[in-house]
């Protein structure tokens, strides 16, 4: 991976706060667009990595940098969307008007504000106060601005975060229609998002990437299942027990339905069937 | 140090101004403050005419500063605020300068004082002059050379002392957050060049207090320059 390399490229990149490292060494290279979804426990250094490749943290070694020009440069930061956790909404403002703040710093126009407010269904609310609305409304407010102007890569931290099912669904549809021409990455703790929006996965660990690959080799590489029995335990085999469950490695979970008529048909009547393994789970782990 | 290519904001014709927006924001959020600033200044204004001859001459011109410092909190609790909800943070991802943030929350100060210093100047002179009193041209001298000039120096200095403060640290209740350590701040320059000017012979009165304000804007403006320059921009953080 070299800096002049098309596409979001960290190279090497460990940062972090004062005295406090928090990534260390993390590599990785994005040319195609879509959903990257960038998966860790808490304190594995995601909100860290999104600051970093949003020019707002420097890093104290290696380099982030779209398409060879350093991140922290001007004109590729007018490439870059950046949601973080927090709402970022100056105090005192009503929902148009805070819209309207990050339009002028966009150097957008009214109707762009007009239009990311109905795409928002934000309507009933514009002329509330920020303040006065409850933490999903807030979090629709705070995501309006990533739709005022189209960029080319796109940092969302739990954009979803706080929203109910209907509009954490709306929101997922909207990205995924800009990830066909976009790069998204995308940090949750929603496993079921992941893979309904992913098509890559990011994983860190302590600080380090652990893992970079499609969502869809991942699933198949490792999906298993724990079986119980209630009868015909006899029938299992018993090099696959682990404690209470009988573990089958399988393609993913459209294998689950065959794998309990098999077994009845050898007799066994099956009490419990529970994935095990999921890969997505232990890369919280 | 890397250099960072930034850029100021300038919204399309039809939006409103972000430093307009911040003006507003600054008088709703400091509202508390420049109503106790503007009403402790009318009142002491109030009773000092009432005083016996020469004290309000003498009196009135010093305070002004101070009070007019208490209502331009705003600006400063605006930073505070920008600062925790991730404003500033956003703001340095789209590429807009510390400078200018700081820039912006130092007009707001500067407009919340100037509404202290007109309400002082208006109702106070003009009670003054109903009561039978006269501008002498030492208490001319004192409000052009002392009271409008060291309003604004330290106005700006505590602003931008407590916005520097405030990045520096984490956020504070009570007295201890830059908000309530800025007016303490304040009154250190008011209080020292009213010191050396008293100590100072007649004619270097206002040779010291209109020089001593003019170096203490230069040295707020110089104090933004070095942590804009140098200060690290996780500074800007919030810390929640």
């Amino acid at each position: 991976m070299r800096p002049g390399t098309p596409g979001l490229v960290c190279d090497h990149v460990s940062a972090g706060y004062r005295a406090t490292p928090v990534l260390n060494g993390v590599s990785f290279s994005i040319g195609a667009p879509g959903v990257y979804v960038v998966l860790g426990p808490n304190g594995a250094g995601k909100t860290t990595l999104f600051r970093t490749l949003a020019g707002i943290l420097a890093p104290t070694q290696g380099s982030v940098a779209i398409d060879g020009l350093p991140v922290r440069d001007q004109r590729t930061r007018d490439r870059i969307h950046f949601l973080s956790h927090l709402d970022g909404i100056p105090e005192g403002l009503r929902v148009d008007e805070a819209v309207g703040y990050y339009a002028a710093i966009e150097r957008a126009h009214r109707e762009d504000v007009d239009r990311v407010i109905g795409l928002l269904g934000l309507e009933e609310l514009r002329h509330r106060f920020f303040s006065e609305l409850s933490a999903g409304q807030k979090k629709r407010v705070s995501i309006a601005r990533v739709f005022l102007r189209e960029r080319d890569v796109y940092l969302l931290d739990e954009p979803t975060a706080n929203l109910d099912p209907r509009v954490a669904a709306e929101i997922r549809e909207l990205l995924l229609s800009l990830s066909r021409r976009r790069i998204v990455l995308y940090s949750s703790h929603n496993l079921f998002e992941a893979r309904e929006i992913g098509s890559y996965v990011l994983a860190l660990k302590a600080g380090q990437l652990s893992l970079f690959g499609r969502i869809s080799d991942l699933r198949s590489a490792t999906y298993s299942v724990g079986v119980r029995a209630a009868r015909g335990e006899e029938h299992l085999p018993p090099e696959r027990k682990r404690g209470e469950y009988y573990v089958f490695e399988l393609n993913g979970p459209e294998d689950v339905a065959p794998l309990i008529q098999d077994l009845e048909r050898r007799g066994v009547q099956v009490r419990e069937v529970k994935e095990m393994g999921n890969p997505l789970e232990d890369l919280f782990t | 140090m890397e250099r960072t290519e930034t850029k100021d904001p300038s919204p399309g014709p039809e939006l409103t101004s972000l430093t307009a927006v911040t003006v507003r924001r600054g008088l709703v959020a400091g509202r508390l403050y420049l109503a106790m600033g503007t009403a402790i200044v009318l009142i002491l204004s109030l009773v000092l005419v009432h005083a016996k001859s020469g004290v309000f001459a003498v009196t009135f011109p010093l305070e002004v500063p101070l009070f007019a410092t208490l209502g331009s909190m705003g600006g400063l609790m605006l930073f505070a605020s920008d600062r925790s909800k991730g404003v500033l943070e956003y703001s340095i991802a789209y590429g807009v300068r510390p400078g200018w943030l700081f820039g912006n929350i130092l007009v707001a100060s500067i407009v919340l004082a100037s509404v202290v210093l007109a309400a002082a100047l208006a109702v106070g002179m003009g009670a003054f002059l109903a009561t039978g009193g006269q501008i002498t041209t030492d208490l001319e001298n004192t409000l052009l050379l002392y009271t409008v000039p060291m309003t604004y120096a330290a106005v700006v200095f505590s602003t931008v002392t407590g916005m520097i403060w405030s990045s520096l640290s984490t956020p504070r209740m009570g007295l201890n957050s830059p908000a309530g350590i800025a007016p303490l701040l304040a009154v250190a320059p008011t209080i020292l060049v009213l010191v050396v000017a008293e100590a100072s012979p007649k004619s270097d009165y206002y040779y010291i207090t209109g020089g001593a304000a003019a170096a203490f804007v230069v040295a707020a403006l110089a104090m933004i320059l070095l942590s804009t320059r140098w200060m690290d921009p996780e500074r800007y953080l919030s810390p929640m």
